[in-house]
């Protein structure tokens, strides 16, 4: 049976029992989509005034009697270790180039000359402090200072090209060794080469455009991304290096800034990672605001922010333990030494269809009797701004999106208890809604995409949280293409342009990370609960049927929507290995 | 929703003719494993839905993956010593548990996925040996004598057919109906804990803290939980996505459910038919060729149902 999309009035309520598909491509929709797309943009995030943060040598108070030791990443160790990995740049502007190596020994010049421009966890978390020192000092929010940052990454051919076979092969993560097209369809993308996102269309990745090398550049200033990008490109052609494929990334403008196309708050939930700056009490990676005199401060960085051990990200130190909360277990050692303190690199090129999404959320809203917006909020788990569906149910909120420290703590299965901060002056506390006990996921659905890539408390397919933890990543992507959200009326050449988001993660393997979140989660109605497929980024492909489906809660139980169109389409990516710094000289390009 | 009358067989079977005694033997059976009510610490319990009726306000599937988590992660650095090592039955501990069947080249031709029980074919055994050895016959080899089946007249859970030379039902020590039962009831009264972060330690497969966390959660909110009849250990969904012939071409669908019925699969066999012109040995998952029953075990799932609601106190 097929709805009506977009009744006018009254809304067409939900028929249980039978499945719900939705005709996107009707008229009817033009209309609901422009007001759509206009209040996107009228999207508030209220920050916290004058809340000031120490930065500098870290509190004593944060030390946890008791608690295991966590590594310290003295000077060298921070000079070695690629600053996307860990804090992230987050900067505004972003340049990624893919590269193929043509002559080896050239190509190893270039390493050699690029290693010193590759920035570490160093000078960006040296950045980041100063950047927060202006701000309280200046009183300002954005403060004058910038920077420009590179980061590098490469292929299982690429490694095997510059450091030989036998160093290749003792990379441990198949996966990665087999290289993202390969991977593809097992990641849902389609087997069908007449689709848009089957692999032989992909403009960088595919099995005929494997890029060997990623580099990506980050700025704050425009000008200085397209100076430092260039320069790394003119001495790459001069070494012998196809630039297979250049995309640009920016973070959306205005109001929608650090938002994705669709129109929500990207990035609001990443994992801590442990470790400290220097031996100094309380100087930490990731800074503690949870009072000792609260358990969870053995667990959570700030209210909702797991701390991970950083052999979850970085090879060969100590990770998480799979039946610990809190416990490390001992590094992995399925490497090559030299690639000690490096990292996982997943980037996927990923189109959004923000029309289509869009009118779903419209078309599924007249049905259900719902807002759009609300549809696409329980889509996603959290409101455009940002806010916590779960904290927030029948209404986005500007003040909960702003609290860095209220925003993403919630639970699912039990009541949310208050955390007990540590002063934070200038900050009045979590005074918020705590999200209560949806364990039967009527607020929250399990198929939301939020509950699908971080089940946080709740058990899964894998068994008991401690698991979840094994299978989270550090996400640093950043949109690419004009923004359509928060534009009234976009003119047709406007929709046509292509945008998306140019996904980056990182992690230990890619197997048990990004790609079990991915196929196990994202793209399984059943896993990690069930009721039905992530509708933001799952697929599904059984022997080419790519439909999808939710099972939608509502005031008599739940309504199955079909999906039968896609807004996220693969166009590119690959598989990468960003190593310690020093190798990118000393081995790599040695 | 109304008294459970009489508890059925696992996936509605009839593998004797319905007025058989059989079935009120197999309900005495499970009757006989659940308490009237065993409370739990948050005021919740789990009950027999034979002698309390309890208003519904919900139902849940608890999925959980077919392969051993036990034997995964410890080998989390080398999967292929997880595959190797999780083609012992003695390890499939989630009740589930799989047989190989390779051909004179060494390759795989079939994966079979059991989730039945042994204390249904111990039932059925007491009550028509004929007709175990019948199922026997058809479901592993036509060779299946009586005398293979026990010892003194007693059923052997891990017979010659059951073990070496075939699958029929699960085996593994722990891998009963009995102990998924007392693992459903004993969550209920769990140690305190406001939410799962607080929970105590469980066991480090995956279908122990999945029952045992979403039991607990239920009753800690004051829900009276059980299971849904027919109760029954069930395969819940099998994923070829990404899943290729020798030509690079998607597979078509080799899955055969060959006891239960969609939602509740007992027995599920995975073979390519012959006239296709290769085995399963040829296939690839994400590129990599299929060596054990365990690369498909880990796109396999295991469920149990459950419901869960209030009722007057």
């Amino acid at each position: 049976m097929k709805a009506k999309a977009a009744r006018k009035s009254p809304a067409k309520k939900s028929n249980p029992g039978k499945p719900l598909h939705f005709a996107l491509d009707s008229k009817l929709l033009d209309a609901p989509l422009t007001t759509a797309l206009d209040l996107l943009g009228k999207v508030q995030v209220k920050l916290p005034k004058d809340i000031l943060i120490s930065i500098l040598g870290g509190d004593p108070a944060a030390e946890l009697p008791g608690a295991e030791p966590e590594p310290v990443y003295g000077a060298k160790a921070r000079a070695n270790v690629q600053g996307n990995i860990i804090p992230g740049f987050n900067k505004d502007h972003q340049t990624f180039l893919f590269f193929r190596v043509g002559n080896v020994r050239r190509a190893k010049a270039w390493l050699r000359w690029i290693a010193p421009f590759i920035t570490s966890t160093e000078e960006v978390l040296a950045f980041v402090r100063i950047y927060r020192a202006l701000r309280a000092r200046l009183g300002v929010r954005n403060p004058p200072l910038c920077s420009t940052w590179v980061n590098i990454g490469f292929s299982h051919r690429a490694i095997a090209l510059l450091a030989g076979a036998a160093d290749a092969a003792a990379f441990g993560d198949q996966s990665f060794r087999q290289g993202l097209a390969t991977r593809s369809t097992y990641l849902g993308d389609p087997t069908d080469a007449a689709l848009p996102g089957h692999r032989r269309h992909w403009l960088v990745g595919g099995p005929k455009n494997e890029a060997d090398i990623l580099v990506i550049v980050a700025a704050d200033d425009e000008q200085h991304l397209v100076a430092t990008a260039d320069a790394i490109k003119t001495r790459a052609a001069a070494a012998g290096m196809k630039l297979l494929f250049e995309q640009r990334g920016d973070n959306l403008p205005g109001a929608l800034r650090g938002h994705e196309h669709f129109g929500f708050k990207d990035g609001i939930s990443q994992p801590g990672v442990r470790g400290k700056v220097s031996t100094a009490p309380g100087d930490y990676i990731t800074p503690r605001y949870i009072d000792h005199t609260d358990a969870r401060a053995k667990m959570f960085a700030k209210p909702g922010q797991l701390l991970l051990w950083p052999g979850q990200f970085l090879l060969g130190e100590r990770r998480q333990h799979p039946e610990d909360l809190v416990a490390s277990a001992p590094p992995a050692t399925n490497f090559p030494r030299w690639a000690a303190l490096g990292s996982y690199l997943v980037c996927r090129r990923l189109r959004q269809d923000v029309p289509a999404f869009w009118k779903f959320a419209i078309a599924a809203g007249a049905a259900l009797g719902l807002p759009p917006v609300q549809v696409a909020s329980i889509l996603v788990g959290r409101w455009p701004s940002g806010a916590p569906i779960s904290r927030s149910p029948a209404s986005d909120n500007a003040a909960l999106a702003g609290d860095e420290w209220a925003n993403n703590h919630f639970i699912f299965d039990d009541e949310t208890r208050p955390s007990q901060l540590r002063p934070i002056p200038g900050y009045g506390g979590d005074g918020f809604t705590q999200a209560r006990a949806d364990v039967l996921a009527t607020v929250c659905p399990h198929f939301a995409h939020i509950r699908k890539s971080n089940p946080r408390d709740v058990a899964t397919d894998l068994g008991k949280p401690h698991d979840s933890m094994l299978r989270m990543i550090l996400r640093r992507g950043i949109p690419f293409g004009p923004p359509i959200a928060g534009v009234r009326h976009p003119p047709r050449d406007l929709k046509r342009r292509e945008r998306g988001l140019m996904f980056v993660s990182y992690g230990a393997t890619i197997e048990d990370q990004f790609e079990f979140l991915t196929r196990r989660w994202a793209n399984s109605p059943l896993q990690p609960n069930t009721g039905g497929h992530d509708p933001v980024i799952g697929q599904a492909d059984r022997s080419g049927n790519r439909q999808r489906f939710v099972d939608f809660p509502t005031t008599t139980g739940t309504q199955r929507i079909v999906i039968d169109c896609e807004w996220v389409t693969p166009t590119g990516g690959g598989y990468f290995f960003s190593p310690p710094i020093e190798a990118i000289a000393g081995v790599l390009g040695a | 929703m109304a008294l459970v009358t009489r508890f059925d067989t696992p996936a509605s079977l009839r593998d004797l003719p319905p007025g058989s005694a059989f079935y009120d033997d197999w309900h005495t059976h499970i009757a006989n494993r659940l308490g009237a009510s065993t409370p739990g610490s948050g005021g919740g319990e789990f009950y027999d839905a034979s002698e309390t009726d309890v208003n519904i306000v919900g139902a849940r599937d608890l999925v959980w993956m077919a392969f051993p988590r036990r034997v995964l992660m410890p080998n989390r650095d080398d999967r292929g010593a997880a595959f190797t090592a999780a083609e012992n039955r003695n390890v499939q501990d989630e009740y589930c548990e799989w047989f190989t069947t390779r051909n004179a080249a060494g390759k795989i031709v079939r994966v079979t996925f059991v989730t039945e029980a042994p204390e249904y074919w111990e039932a059925l055994w007491a009550v028509d040996r004929a007709r175990v050895v019948a199922l026997y016959r058809a479901l592993v080899s036509p060779a299946v004598v009586e005398t293979d089946l026990h010892v003194g007249g007693v059923y052997q859970r891990a017979n010659l057919w059951n073990n070496a030379n075939g699958i029929v039902h699960l085996r593994q020590a722990i891998n009963t109906l009995n102990a998924a039962l007392g693992l459903a009831q004993g969550s209920a009264n769990s140690a305190p804990a406001r939410d799962n972060y607080e929970m105590s330690a469980v066991a480090s497969t995956a279908v122990d803290p999945r029952v045992t966390y979403d039991v607990g959660t239920l009753v800690r909110k004051g829900l009276s939980v059980t299971l849904r009849d027919p109760i029954g250990l069930y395969i819940a969904g099998w994923d070829d996505t990404g899943w290729t012939r020798p030509s690079g071409a998607p597979v078509g669908n080799y899955w055969t459910i060959v006891r239960g019925v969609p939602g509740q699969v007992l027995r599920l066999d995975y073979e390519v038919p012959a006239a296709v012109g290769f085995v399963v040995g040829d296939i690839r998952i994400g590129g990599r060729p299929i060596q054990w029953g365990g690369q498909l075990a880990e796109h396999v799932t295991v469920t149990i149902g459950g419901v869960a609601g209030g009722r007057a106190r």
